[in-house]
């Protein structure tokens, strides 16, 4: 008898891990895990691994920005603006690797409820944008500089000083200072997550309605060339090249700057040298002037500790600056001309115009795109703000505690502290600052500490090596959920292709599939950069194949063929980028990086969407 | 009255002395579009030539006996009237003028013999709203100038296949009203040759060129002998967004000592393998939209790339026509009127399907 075969993937409860990953579960707080109490609603649903955010086995206390985008990201969509048939996007953590699943539609009465409440709520905000974005960049930098403003207690001083107790006690001392800083910063951060959100839905919805408008009339048009019709804004995101630019140009009208600028030397000692002169010391008070917010960019999303950003890699801007300023001197032009980009854009949308036969669809293209093009530079605008600047400035301040553990003897190293999560930091705290108020000669748990840190190190390293299964549970019939769709391109071939399932294994003829972003095909040799600092090996003439990529690694489009990366849709970076330079681009294949190895020959098709290796460097 | 014109002379007002085909043909060199050389025999030549030569009214008493519901009375008028035309003698003037006509393709070629395409070029063929494409003859790889006016011949008695006759009789065409001009036309020697249009022909998508292509001569995509390479293309950002290579087991080529044009198998190794590269493609495309410009409606256009001449003067456009089913369906709007904010309701409540 035949049976029918059902499209699921295995049960979340019954799928097992590795072995080498054990002790797993107790790096997560409770509720990430699968458990049986639920298990009826979570076998239900499908679970997918979140590669645009965590393609990585995710630190801990890395965790926080996921924690606090499931709330709200959700929120917007379920109880602020109700986008009727749409629920949120539960998280859930699996041998540290973190799935993610639109949750299934609500019932038919709600979806009539929040209709009425869509309809009513969001188009003040289409209506209003421009001045909604004066207002959330005003409140969202002054909740960065309140952040950047706490004081994180470098010590935990033998007596208090004399002037919080005289001439009356102050009342609270460094005890609580350090609890209360990192509840802060914890409220921060979440805050900060809620003001993420207050456009980007919309600005999602605004995009798919677009895209839907524009396949409607003209039905085999590509998500790139959406793309290209929509992106072109990003005044924020672009800024911190911009920035280099301008300060490369000076350095270059100088040639005593523009000399040291160009020295093989780490930009500690470029400075050194550069406040030897006054023109040098001159130039360094221009950088500080933008240091705050343009050089506190992600070095790569934003998303994991060990990324770093330019402000505390000076290294890395200071590389740019020399190519910079090398191309100056050959008369080069650096700057990409943004006048440039709007009037192609604008271009290729009126061609598109003119295709359409009638005026009534006319108009819908019309009304859809200034729709799109009114709120759209929210996506590009935001990320500057909260996954670039606020992220850098919570690192900073999180590593100023992991200082004060290793000082105190709970941790080994500073970046350790990055191995519990945020629930189990006040745990250290309250154990440390106990241990400083009950007086001399108090034991504390620092070498349990510092082996669970060791152990988890170990335990992410292993995870590293491991390839997650793709997704989990019943893949559902529709999806309503507008991030789903667009930033993690959920579609019936990408979950088909999950269940054909199997993990890449990297041979002659493997073909890595993404996101089609830049058009064009090449084949050329594979440089993989894990990290920002690798740059230096790459050659003229090779295929980037890297996490992600931002304005931080902007400079380096200059010199490759093409690109391809783990993360990102079709208006990620990398994406805009490589349209610019025309060079074909593959963005969100979620395993080129762990797939292909620097030297493997390889054939990157940009109109696709797929990577092929054709040659392997080293079998 | 001329019997012959160079294809450098007609434009779209010659299209009742010279047909729809070598009009167009005419308009796409003023348009700076590349097609082979050649020329038109009027149908000016055509209405002299049946005068002339003393078959006129024969034919068309012919014709007025048939009934078209009997099948058998229609072939047999058809071929009668063939017949005629093919077997009388071609008049003195009319040879000498396509005998001219033949000697300076040759010459401007640097080629004794040059081999043509002859194909005929009807008056109402081809028009947007009578598109019975096909239904008249084409002769490719003709040599020597008694062969040309053979064939030239030949195309004017096809104006008389049962299907034509039958065609114009069920639409009310009179006959004598039908006139036929014929095109000579240097041949291309593709490497690859197919069509391509100006729009999507699966969904009227207008924003694509969609060519199909394969090795050799383009008979085998026309013919629909061989599955084709096809290549879908945004005409507006030109990315190329579908390709389909088929196995191409089979080509087109002419074939020098028979003189004429066999069918041969493909190499193993050519037959899955891309008729056209990317640069090829995108020229193809740049020649499609100046086409469609041009003419200010979707176009269905042969193209063929020669073996010999370098890129991109290796790129022809053989001939070309308007697209017939979505220039006239697509008058009712797509989407309708809506405002920004009917349209974000409809999005906001619709969900995209998974199928499994």
């Amino acid at each position: 008898m035949a049976t029918e075969k059902i499209a699921r993937f295995p049960d979340p409860h019954e799928f097992k891990v590795p072995e080498e990953l054990a002790g797993w579960e107790e790096m997560y707080p409770s509720h990430y895990i699968f458990a049986k109490e639920r298990g009826e609603w979570e076998s239900r649903q499908f679970w997918y691994q979140d590669k645009i955010h965590a393609p990585e086995p995710m630190p801990p206390l890395d965790l926080i920005f996921q924690e606090a985008w499931q709330i709200s990201l959700a929120q917007y969509t379920t109880r602020v603006f109700c986008i009727p048939p749409a629920q949120g996007i539960a998280q859930r953590m699996v041998g540290c690797y973190m799935y993610i699943c639109a949750i299934e539609p609500p019932p038919p009465e709600i979806i009539k409820e929040k209709a009425e409440l869509f309809g009513k709520r969001v188009f003040y905000v289409f209506e209003h944008y421009n001045e909604l974005w004066e207002k959330w960049l005003k409140k969202f930098q002054a909740l960065g500089r309140e952040m950047a403003a706490l004081k994180v207690p470098q010590e935990l001083p033998k007596y208090v000083p004399e002037d919080q107790v005289l001439p009356a006690p102050r009342g609270y001392y460094a005890s609580y200072e350090l609890i209360e800083v990192f509840n802060t910063l914890v409220s921060q951060m979440f805050k900060g997550w809620q003001y993420h959100f207050e456009m980007l839905n919309l600005t999602y919805l605004a995009y798919l309605m677009f895209a839907d408008v524009a396949r409607k009339l003209f039905p085999g048009i590509s998500e790139s060339a959406i793309g290209k019709m929509v992106a072109g804004a990003y005044v924020s995101m672009f800024r911190p090249e911009e920035e280099l630019c301008r300060l490369s140009r000076l350095a270059a009208s100088y040639p005593a700057i523009g000399k040291i600028i160009k020295r093989d030397v780490p930009a500690e000692q470029k400075i050194a040298e550069l406040r030897k002169t006054e023109d040098g010391k001159r130039w360094l008070a221009e950088l500080d002037k933008v240091r705050d917010p343009w050089f506190y960019v992600s070095c790569g999303s934003g998303w994991f500790y060990y990324e770093g950003s330019w402000v505390n890699k000076l290294d890395i801007p200071f590389s740019y600056m020399k190519s910079y300023v090398e191309r100056l001197d050959k008369k080069e032009k650096i700057e990409r001309s943004v006048e440039e980009i709007s009037r192609k854009r604008d271009e290729i949308v009126a061609e598109y115009r003119k295709l359409i036969k009638t005026d009534e669809d006319k108009k819908s293209f019309e009304n859809a795109y200034k729709t799109v093009r009114t709120i759209y530079r929210y996506a590009e605008d935001h990320l500057f703000w909260v996954e670039h600047w606020f992220h850098t400035i919570w690192w900073d301040k999180i590593r100023d505690i992991g200082k004060l553990f290793v000082k105190q003897g709970m941790l080994k190293e500073v970046d350790d502290i990055f191995m519990f999560n945020r629930f189990e930091v006040p745990e250290m705290i309250e154990e440390l600052v106990t241990g400083w108020a009950l007086g001399e000669g108090i034991p504390l748990r620092g070498s349990y500490y510092k082996e669970k840190a060791a152990k988890r190190q170990k335990i992410l390293a292993a995870a590293r090596k491991w390839s997650p299964i793709a997704a989990l549970g019943i893949p559902p019939k529709e999806i309503a959920e507008p991030f789903t769709v667009m930033l993690w391109g959920i579609t019936s071939d990408k979950v088909e292709e999950w269940l054909k399932g199997a993990a890449v294994v990297p041979e002659v003829g493997t073909k890595i599939k993404g996101f089609a972003s830049s058009a064009g095909v090449v084949e050329g040799t594979a440089r993989v950069l894990k990290l920002l600092e690798e740059i230096v090996t790459l050659k003229e003439g090779e295929i980037m194949v890297c996490p992600c990529s931002n304005p931080a690694w902007a400079p380096v489009f200059t010199k490759i063929k093409a690109a391809v990366t783990d993360i990102g849709g079709l208006t990620c970076h990398a994406a805009i980028v490589s349209r610019e330079y025309s060079l074909p681009a593959v963005t969100g294949t979620g395993v080129a990086t762990s797939v292909i190895s620097t030297g493997d020959t390889i054939r990157v098709d940009g109109d696709t969407g797929v990577v092929t290796i054709l040659k392997r460097a080293h079998k | 009255m001329r019997y012959t014109l160079n294809f450098d002379e007609v434009n779209k007002a010659s299209l009742p002395a010279v047909g729809g085909k070598n009009a167009s043909l005419g308009e796409m060199i003023a348009a700076g579009i590349r097609v082979p050389p050649g020329f038109a025999v009027t149908t000016d030549s055509y209405v002299s030539f049946i005068a002339e030569a003393g078959i006129k009214d024969e034919i068309f008493k012919l014709l007025s006996d048939i009934n078209p519901e009997d099948i058998v009375s229609l072939n047999s008028a058809s071929a009668e009237v063939q017949k005629l035309i093919n077997e009388a003698l071609m008049v003195a003037d009319i040879e000498q003028a396509i005998r001219e006509g033949y000697r300076c393709l040759c010459d401007k070629c640097g080629v004794q013999r040059i081999p043509v395409a002859v194909r005929s070029s009807a008056t109402a063929e081809d028009l947007p709203t009578a598109s019975f494409a096909g239904q008249q003859d084409t002769y490719l790889w003709i040599e020597g100038i008694d062969e040309v006016v053979r064939s030239v011949q030949k195309c004017w008695a096809s104006l008389f296949t049962p299907r034509a006759i039958s065609y114009r009789i069920k639409n009310n065409f009179p006959h004598e009203k039908v006139l036929i001009s014929v095109g000579v036309q240097k041949m291309v020697n593709s490497r690859a040759a197919g069509v391509m249009f100006t729009l999507n022909p699966v969904n009227g998508d207008p924003s694509k060129v969609v060519i199909e292509g394969s090795w050799g001569l383009g008979e085998t995509v026309v013919s629909g002998s061989v599955t084709p390479d096809k290549f879908v293309v945004d005409k507006i950002v030109m990315e190329i967004n579908e390709r389909t290579i088929s196995p191409k087991n089979i080509e087109c080529v002419y074939d020098l000592k028979k003189g004429e044009v066999v069918h041969t198998d493909v190499a193993p190794d050519m037959q899955n393998k891309p008729c056209l590269d990317d640069k090829e493609i995108k020229e193809l495309v740049g020649i499609a939209k100046r086409i469609e410009e041009h003419y200010g409606s979707p176009q269905d256009i042969e193209w063929a790339i020669d073996k010999d001449l370098p890129f991109p003067e290796n790129i022809f456009t053989v001939q070309s026509r308007p697209e017939t089913v979505w220039s006239q369906r697509r008058k009712e709007p797509i989407i309708g009127k809506k405002s920004a904010y009917e349209l974000l309701m409809e999005k906001a409540l619709t969900s995209i399907k998974i199928r499994l």
